[in-house]
């Protein structure tokens, strides 16, 4: 049986999943799914299913959901819980469940915000049933922290789409107490932009997905010398916009709630064991990419004795690697038990 | 040396990361919000300690009430009290039981619900120049009311005319009832957002989101209540069986709420089950929601909540999301609908 059971870790996001599996492959999907929405679109696309960049790409003809709210499933609507099932299985089939691994022998460990309640964890788990039946669900920080080996006096700072959690280790499963979680991430700083670029060109035509891409493109904070130009149709001609204080502006919003978060974790930790937290903060998740955030940390830091942030070089696959390392080191007995 | 430390550690927080997760499976509280472990190993000891003797006396004594007869010490065999079997249920029964006890073990049926018709009076909540949210609110109260009472509940209203009532007497009134569920009717209004209509059901919980604490805070504006009452009754918030049950309910809600309207309004957005600090929510004592039933700011949606017929599918779609909660409770219609099934 060994031989055959496959350990992947999944990173649940809002606005990207992403999977890293045992045997080596990873993978790395935009968190959409679409059903065609009627007989001619479904003839167009030749699939009942779209899932990620080419649901989004495709999102005029179907009836696109995005089933994760803030890092957590949609609760209510029976259509989220089935596009997340099938974000799963797509996610799964591209490590090769159901090809060459039966999804019996998948040993799955799950990374979802930190604040999520134990009845999102028991609604996650029962959508669930039937694609991933041996499952462990953990705080995505909790996960990171794991992965990078880093579960004493750490501070995990994971931006995401949905949400911006964050967890001290404490070498010790982290509680309540060691976790908070904000709902100020990468999405506000989308909307920010999107009303920024609006206010300032006002008959540009603008959509949420083109302001995610430029987000992605140039999101910084702090100064930088290059400028940020982006096309856009103007009454349906494309037209260069200068959008750099649009986009300084609207990562700087999610400046001032994490910086207070931080500051507050860290004033929670045991007195002798502070400043070794101060140093050792590190940043992940997809906002970990902004350019000049650690840096405005840092300085924020020097209120308080000054400390060190650094970035993890592969901020995507942080998450689900750490959640891979999990479920390879989990004792298949505790699978046991864990199977639904 | 350092190697061993990290993998020691990392054990210690994988079998943590299990255990809270059996714990998820079983519907065992977090070991965070559970009484303290602490306190309790301590006060099992404290207990046994003074258990132990306790019962000794009072076998003895009891064995003294049983024998009045004077006899010496000498001529009775020696006997060993029976302190074992009733020290391990002492404890047992008041120390050790540390699992909640969740609904699911007691199943008991919804008799009584309250019905509050948000707003009313000098409060006319969300408006247009055509419809008030208080007039919607009462009107589809009245047309649940009726169903509800219709199919065997008892129905308590915190309003059935337009008049203004604190939010501190909507949750009094539900509370002197003694009621099984509270459902709070609602309608929203986006302001910037007009383009936008969906519907979404509350129940009570801390949110950090800016927007749902701008809601709550518009919601709660006639609410009676004090600083320093707001801040008891958020300290007597606690994660346990009435949270859950509200989450229950909430679900039940919004499912047939959207599933029923989506047929008269395909447009219609699902914004799901969510949690938000509602002065109602959270001072009530039994299950409570919100349910925020369309989006007044929406032309067409506004339209659609001017008629009657679209009132009444309102209404009998939080009837049917009751009745749903209702049954998975109640073990006489769970064993209804499976003999049907």
């Amino acid at each position: 049986m060994g031989d055959s059971i496959l350990h992947v870790g999944i990173d649940l996001g809002t606005s990207r999943s992403a999977i890293s599996a045992s045997n080596g492959e990873r993978f790395v999907v935009d968190s959409f799914v679409g059903w065609p929405l009627d007989m001619v679109a479904k003839k167009v696309l030749k699939r009942d299913v779209l899932i990620g960049h080419e649901a989004v790409s495709n999102r005029t003809m179907l009836d696109l959901h995005r089933p994760l709210e803030r890092g957590l499933l949609k609760e209510g609507s029976e259509k989220d819980v089935e596009a997340v099932r099938e974000l799963l299985k797509h996610l799964l089939k591209l490590v090769g469940v159901n090809g060459k691994v039966k999804a019996s022998d998948v040993r799955a460990v799950v990374g979802v915000p930190a604040a999520a309640l134990r009845t999102n964890k028991q609604y996650l788990r029962s959508s669930m049933k039937g694609i991933v039946d041996s499952l462990l669900i953990v705080s995505e920080p909790f996960a990171v922290a794991y992965g990078l080996d880093a579960l004493l006096h750490t501070m995990i700072i994971d931006i995401g789409a949905g949400t911006t959690d964050f967890c001290v280790m404490k070498g010790r499963y982290p509680t309540e107490e060691d976790q908070r979680t904000l709902t100020i991430a990468g999405d506000s700083i989308d909307t920010q932009l999107l009303k920024l670029t609006e206010d300032r060109y006002p008959q540009a035509n603008v959509t949420i997905f083109m302001v995610r891409d430029w987000k992605e493109n140039f999101s910084f904070v702090g100064d930088v010398k290059e400028r940020c130009v982006v096309t856009a149709p103007v009454k349906g001609v494309p037209t260069e916009l200068d959008i750099t204080n649009e986009i300084k502006a609207a990562c700087e919003t999610i400046l001032p709630p994490i910086i207070e978060t931080m500051i507050d974790l860290l004033a929670r930790v045991e007195p002798e064991f502070q400043e070794r937290v101060r140093n050792n903060i590190i940043l992940s998740g997809g906002g970990g990419l902004i350019r000049g955030l650690a840096h405005e940390l840092e300085t924020a830091l020097k209120s308080v004795g000054g400390g060190s942030v650094r970035y993890m070089e592969d901020p995507v696959f942080v998450g689900s690697d750490g959640g891979l390392a999990l479920a390879i080191d989990a004792p298949e007995g505790d699978w046991e038990k864990l199977t639904a | 040396m350092r190697a061993t430390k990290s993998t020691r550690v990392k054990r210690r927080v994988l079998r943590e990361a299990v255990a809270e997760n059996l714990d998820v499976i079983r519907g065992i509280p977090p070991r965070s919000v559970r009484p303290g472990n602490r306190f309790l190993r301590i006060w099992t000891r404290r207990v046994l300690f003074v258990a132990v003797p306790l019962t000794l006396v009072g076998s003895t004594y009891v064995i003294s009430q049983t024998t009045p007869q004077p006899i010496t010490v000498a001529a009775l065999p020696l006997r060993p009290v029976a302190a074992p079997p009733q020290v391990k249920a002492v404890v047992s029964a008041s120390a050790l039981q540390t699992e909640r006890v969740t609904s699911a073990a007691f199943p008991l049926a919804v008799r009584r619900v309250v019905i509050d018709a948000g707003h009313g009076g000098s409060d006319p909540g969300a408006t247009t120049s055509e419809i008030q949210e208080k007039e919607i609110t009462l009107d589809i109260g009245r047309r649940l009311r009726a169903l509800l009472e219709r199919d065997g509940f008892e129905v308590v209203v915190t309003r059935d005319r337009d008049h203004t009532i604190a939010l501190k007497d909507r949750a009094l009134v539900a509370n002197q009832s003694k009621s099984d569920i509270f459902v709070s009717i609602h309608v929203n209004a986006l302001a910037k957002y007009t383009e936008s209509r969906g519907i979404e059901t509350y129940y009570l919980g801390a949110t950090s989101d800016p927007s749902l604490t701008a809601l709550a805070a518009a919601e709660n504006r006639v609410s009676g209540y004090s600083m320093a009452d707001m801040r008891k009754l958020l300290d007597g918030i606690y994660a346990d069986a009435r949270r859950d049950e509200s989450h229950e309910l909430a679900s039940a809600v919004q499912r047939k709420l959207y599933a029923s309207l989506r047929k008269s309004d395909p447009g219609l957005e699902n914004w799901g089950v969510k949690r938000a600090p509602f002065v109602v929510l959270v001072a009530t004592d039994m299950p409570a929601i919100l349910a925020e039933v369309g989006c007044i700011s929406n032309k067409k949606e506004a339209a659609l909540l001017r008629k009657a017929d679209y009132r009444q599918e309102i209404a009998d779609a939080l009837f049917e999301g009751i009745r749903a909660y209702s049954g998975a409770n109640d073990p006489q219609q769970q064993k209804g609908s499976e003999q049907n099934g």
